[in-house]
């Protein structure tokens, strides 16, 4: 396990080339490249038919790092995407505001010895308050992608206003996760039969739809582009599409964990259910599936967010929210994924879709060129244990599930990493 | 002694008809005994019970206390307010600290949903629930359907309404699951802000917005109690139209049927939920609700502890 080298033949793999996968064949990766020339000193994998997957990006990562690298650190991160063949991510940290140039200057110095492809949001104000802004003309040309305020509701819309259209000026995309937190009032759990069941807090659907409007009428009058964080239900994914038939420039995302479960779950009071976006009912989860068919969703986010396990070994309501994702990501969704769209457009969305949206160049394999990817067994099994998880962590809602698919390793900026 | 197939007392959604009325059966046995100038059994001498109570509560602990008492149990009593929760204990730790001592059931209230399970999950104990969130308050619910049967000899085919904030009930959520299960019929009524939306779940029973019509056909109306705190957070403008509406006055019960049993979980808020004329009327059984909680409280006890008390 997480022996890492550089050079590496593996033997009877599938490629996916230019939209397929092609029969096995042997690959030598070597200098991040797949190379036509034997290596004569590289470790041999035999992949036993095993998919070679253009490596995957994650939207939505948040390692702690420096605030609260009690929880987790930068290593472990990498360690996760390693194990879980992510190429790359957006960063964007809830406990970590980038609200300055220095501070973005300093997270890109952190990450870059991995080796491993990172984009950084700003956020658009300074700490998340919603009060000043943020220097977002001075953090666009330091390298922030687009901007966002964490998972924080945009509360007062005369800033949001102020902060959009200060921010035209940079041309990039702001980042939200609609959700009105009045309406939400202190609500930790989809508001449906089984919260009203439960006598528990929920949150409505119209807590998402309002705050989804109020940014896109926004977006369509000032003409900034947008992008919405873990929708949902399906109620925003046709307010999405109603934009963007008036012309409104609006990217959106799904929770891996939306895709896989629902609100029953609610009924195991499991704290590692309480995630930051709750999961809703039967009929959201089937029509956001429906949107990854559809195409109206663009992607599918990792939000990949650490939790102590002393914050998670409570009760339900007192736990921590947030779920980690990285290392069983792939095989927690191939089978699904591929049931529903199809091989060539799974790959797109893990890996290509959510890439465009960082304005990241995604992963490609192709003899002679820059490689990066995850060696695959779809006909594997993954058991979602403590020890797949980096650092010390574990906070995963599937965790003592078994998942089909399994990952073999990765071999992403020039190292492979057997799992 | 027959054995309950549950073996913590989480509520009684999913509970079994059997269960419930071996409970049942054995509260009227412990009732009689209450009525004896010598109340105290030997049941579960030798035993430990803590009473864990991370919210206020007085007439619920002492009425635990006391069926804890009679049943000849040691009784420890844990509040958050004395013990070193305040000092950030975890919940998990809290009871392993409790569990070291060689406890056998603890009895717990905690404003969290599922808290009773989670422990259960979590130690080797005996979990009694005496309240979580607004999910469950399952000895409240025992205890009213004791007192139904008792005034009316069975739940089967009776019509009991509940009347006042279901949404933050775990009263009524225990009640409506119950006696349900019992083969009475409920009905729910409260004003729209506080009765849930969603209640696909809970389909079997009666949901009118119309009071008048909620009482009309009842052998039993529960009033629920008003919290203060829901005028506070905009759920109702005030008390004056919460009674003029949904209060149990002489005048709605105008509409009722006359021996209709009047029966309120306690403490009242007279003149809000319930007519002070009303909670003291021939028909109000609050009382006997009371004296029925020590029973119930202490058949629940004997049942779940099983053949581990020491004879």
């Amino acid at each position: 396990m997480n022996k890492t080298v550089n050079k590496v033949v593996l033997k009877n793999v599938r490629p996916y080339v230019k939209g397929k996968f092609e029969s096995p064949v042997t690959m030598n990766l070597a200098d991040g490249k797949w190379v036509k020339e034997s290596l004569s000193d590289a470790v041999e994998v035999d992949a036993g038919g095993a998919m070679a997957i253009p490596a995957l990006f994650g939207l939505g990562l948040d390692f702690k790092e420096p605030l609260r690298d009690d929880i987790y650190n930068f290593k472990d991160g990498e360690e996760a995407m390693r194990r879980g063949g992510f190429f790359g991510g957006l960063y964007e940290s809830s406990d970590n505001a980038i609200d300055d140039s220095r501070k973005l200057l300093a997270i890109k110095q952190a990450c870059s010895a991995s080796g491993l492809s990172f984009a950084f949001l700003g956020a658009f104000s300074v700490g998340y308050k919603c009060k000043d802004l943020t220097e977002m003309i001075e953090l666009a040309e330091d390298g922030a992608v687009g901007f966002g305020d964490g998972n924080q509701d945009a509360t007062r819309t005369r800033f949001l206003r102020l902060a959009m259209e200060y921010g035209s000026m940079t041309g990039k995309r702001f980042f939200f996760m609609p959700l009105d937190e009045s309406l939400r009032h202190h609500g930790l759990v989809h508001e449906g039969s089984f919260s009203d069941t439960l006598g528990m807090k929920g949150i409505p659907r119209v807590a998402e739809t309002i705050a989804a409007f109020r940014i896109l009428e926004m977006a369509r009058f000032l003409k900034v582009p947008v992008h919405f964080k873990q929708v949902s239900c399906g109620e925003t994914l046709k307010l999405i599409e109603d934009a963007r038939g008036q012309g409104v420039d609006v990217t959106c995302d799904v929770d891996i964990y939306h895709l896989l479960l629902d609100d029953s779950c609610l009924f195991n009071l499991d704290s590692h259910c309480n995630v930051v976006m709750p999961f809703r009912s039967a009929k959201d989860r089937e029509a956001l599936w429906q949107g990854i068919k559809s195409g109206t969703v663009n992607a599918i986010s990792m939000n990949h967010d650490p939790v102590l396990r002393q914050d998670k070994e409570v009760n339900f309501e007192d736990a921590v929210p947030g779920a980690i994702s990285l290392e069983i990501a792939l095989p927690a969704l191939w089978k699904p994924l591929t049931d529903c769209v199809g091989e060539s457009r799974a790959v797109e969305l893990l890996s290509k879709e959510s890439a465009n949206i960082a304005q990241v160049e995604p992963s490609a394999i192709e003899q002679g060129f820059k490689t990066d990817l995850v060696l695959f067994d779809n006909k594997g099994e993954t058991l979602v244990e403590p020890g797949l998880f980096a650092g010390q962590v574990r906070n995963c809602p599937l965790l003592g599930s078994k998942l089909s698919g399994k990952i073999k390793g990765s071999y992403l900026g020039g190292r492979w990493t057997e799992v | 002694m027959s054995a309950l197939e549950i073996k913590h007392l989480f509520g009684l959604r999913g509970v079994s008809k059997s269960d419930i009325r071996l409970i049942l059966d054995n509260a009227k046995q412990f009732r009689e005994i209450l009525e004896r100038p010598v109340k105290k059994v030997p049941s579960l001498r030798g035993m430990t019970v803590v009473n864990l109570f991370f919210e206020n509560s007085t007439r619920t602990r002492t009425s635990f206390e006391l069926a804890e008492k009679r049943l000849s149990a040691d009784t420890v009593n844990f509040t958050s307010s004395n013990s070193s929760v305040k000092k950030g204990e975890t919940l998990v730790d809290t009871l392993r600290n409790i569990e070291a001592m060689k406890i056998d059931i603890v009895v717990v209230r905690h404003k969290g949903t599922g808290v009773p399970k989670f422990l259960a999950d979590n130690s080797n104990a005996i979990i009694v629930n005496a309240g979580d969130g607004a999910h469950e308050h399952p000895t409240q619910a025992l205890l009213d359907m004791l007192t139904v049967e008792e005034k009316l000899g069975t739940l089967e085919g009776k019509n009991v309404t509940i009347v006042g904030d279901i949404r933050h009930s775990r009263v009524a959520r225990s009640n409506l699951w119950g006696m349900t299960t019992m083969g009475a019929h409920v009905t729910l009524c409260g004003p729209s802000t506080l009765v849930p939306r969603n209640t696909e779940l809970m389909s079997n029973v009666t949901w009118e917005s119309d009071v008048k019509k909620a009482v009309s056909n009842a052998d039993a109306i529960i009033a629920l109690r008003l919290q203060k705190e829901r005028m506070d957070d905009a759920l109702l403008p005030s008390m004056r139209e919460y009674r003029n509406t949904f209060g149990i006055t002489h005048e709605l019960l105008e509409c009722a049927k006359d021996k209709v049993l009047i029966m309120h979980p306690g403490p009242i808020n007279r003149g809000v939920e319930l007519d002070s004329e009303i909670a003291d009327g021939e028909n109000s059984v609050i009382l006997n609700q009371v004296t029925n909680g020590v029973a119930v409280r202490m058949a629940v006890l004997y049942l779940l502890a099983g053949g581990r008390a020491h004879e």
